[in-house]
């Protein structure tokens, strides 16, 4: 670590006026976002105490394991260049369909009459169900952006469309007329919501889910660091014609990235389901949304080819603290949007210009 | 691979050298003048958003009780300022709820507040 240090520094040295300039300007601007963001919540956390309480880091780390998949699951189509419009409206139908799945039997109103009871086994099923589901419309995604070479933007806001119709249809089923679902058995809630860790001094409990986010991390850090998979994945993002040359099979590679995070989606629309307990047909709205900034925040770029699982988690992390904080200070909720749209603004722009520096 | 034989960029528009950015004809000082820009308006949003930023609102909804103004520009974690309850001819008010139907009470003294809420009057007939 010294030595790194000492080798920098005497890199430093060695440059002239002009290139001094240069490296000041470059870390200024590549990591302007990041000290943006921590003037932010220091001024936060001196003007609001509860910022830094322990119920309020429990709300964040909440938060942040509640978005985690999605973000992992784009992650992967953004190293690929492209993108996923698609992902929020997946999370909306998944999460609608494991809250439909998984109604508590004594219910007076159900969406399905005729279903096992809730059981482990079920519940498990259930997930897989999902999972299933997220990845048939990510197949779909893949199937159409490697086949026939149109841009993931055009192909994903396709079917987010297509999926919304079948959400609105989904609640339409058994009179449902459109309402919310609701209801969800309990042994569900307690399997996924219910606390993991209780602080009772503090006053502050940690789901399941948390815990479920995070070996899902693990998961995704092994998929993309430690198999051929991953390793493709990379390739393809940062060169397909290259990759293709050295025997890379892009279209393979293409479609299953797609489909992984579609299976995530359906992840994190089964954890929504038993987090919140009633879903409605506007559940997931534009959550893909969060989920690109965060990768893009955490240096997912759109270069393609570059990213890593980390960097996603910080910018999951960064953008949740941001958007708790926006909330204890008083700020209207409709105001948010406007700072999203922002951050991811002048994220893409700090990513283009690093491009256009390298090159 | 026969499907790159339709494709053969195979993969489609994904991965070409420079990504999204693929193209992108900008002199380095302009894009250094973009990234300063687009900064500068985040960091004029973020201060536009703090001075519109008026707090939380409380309103009152007395289900049928004279009128109670509602509260606004409370602070995050604030608790409710005591205020007089309202009345209603052959009713006794029995606290505020955060549901309609009067089956979550509002602690005056602990409940804080970390959102924009309405509270609704409980009524109890008089004996």
């Amino acid at each position: 670590m010294n030595g790194y240090f000492k080798r920098k520094a005497e890199e430093y040295r060695a440059l002239d006026g002009a290139d001094r300039r240069r490296y000041w300007t470059d870390g200024l601007l590549n990591n302007a976002l990041y000290i943006l963001m921590a003037v932010f919540i220091i001024f936060t956390a001196v003007v609001n105490r509860n910022f830094l309480s322990a119920s309020s880091i429990s709300n964040i780390v909440t938060l942040a394991a509640a978005s985690l998949p999605m973000a992992l699951g784009i992650g992967g189509c953004i190293v690929l260049t492209g993108t996923d419009l698609s992902g929020g409206r997946v999370f909306g139908l998944t999460a609608a369909m494991a809250a439909a799945f998984l109604q508590n039997r004594a219910a007076t109103k159900l969406i399905f009459e005729h279903l096992p009871n809730t059981s482990g086994g079920w519940i498990l099923a259930v997930l897989l169900i999902v999972m299933l589901v997220g990845a048939a419309i990510g197949l779909v995604n893949g199937f159409f952006v490697a086949k026939f070479s149109l841009h993931p933007f055009i192909v994903t806001l396709a079917t987010q469309l297509i999926t919304y119709g079948v959400i609105l249809m989904f609640f339409q089923i058994n009179g449902n007329g459109g309402g919310p679902i609701s209801n969800v058995a309990q042994q569900f809630k307690d399997m996924v919501s219910g606390p993991a860790i209780r602080i009772a001094s503090k006053n502050v409990s940690i789901p399941w889910y948390v815990v479920y986010a995070f070996i899902l991390v693990g998961v995704m850090w092994f998929v993309w660091n430690k198999t051929t998979f991953g390793k493709n994945m990379f390739a393809v993002g940062s060169n397909a014609e290259a990759a293709r040359v050295s025997g890379v099979n892009v279209f393979k590679t293409t479609v299953l990235v797609h489909t992984l995070a579609g299976a995530l989606y359906g992840f994190a629309g089964y954890v929504e389901a038993a987090r919140l307990g009633s879903i409605t047909a506007a559940t997931g709205l534009n959550n893909e949304c969060d989920a690109i900034a965060a990768c893009v925040i955490g240096g997912v770029s759109f270069v393609g080819g570059t990213g890593n699982i980390g960097g996603i988690v910080v910018g999951v992390f960064v953008l949740r603290i941001i958007f708790v904080a926006l909330n204890m200070l008083g700020i209207n909720p409709n105001l948010q949007f406007i700072i999203k749209g922002g951050i991811i603004l002048a994220a893409c722009s700090l990513d283009m210009r690093k491009y256009l520096a390298r090159k | 691979m026969a499907e790159d034989k339709k494709a053969p960029s195979g993969g489609g528009p994904l991965g070409k050298p420079g990504g999204l950015y693929d193209g992108v004809k900008l002199s380095r000082k302009n894009a250094d003048l973009l990234a300063v820009a687009s900064i500068g308006l985040l960091v004029a949003l973020f201060i536009a958003v703090l001075l519109l930023a008026d707090g939380f609102t409380v309103t009152f909804d007395a289900q049928g009780g004279s009128d109670v103004p509602a509260i606004s520009k409370l602070d995050y974690g604030a608790t409710l300022p005591p205020a007089d309850p309202p009345s209603r001819e052959g009713y006794v008010f029995t606290g505020w709820y955060r549901d309609p139907s009067c089956g979550i009470p509002w602690d005056m003294a602990a409940d804080t507040v970390t959102e924009d809420v309405t509270l609704y009057a409980g009524w109890e007939s008089a004996p």
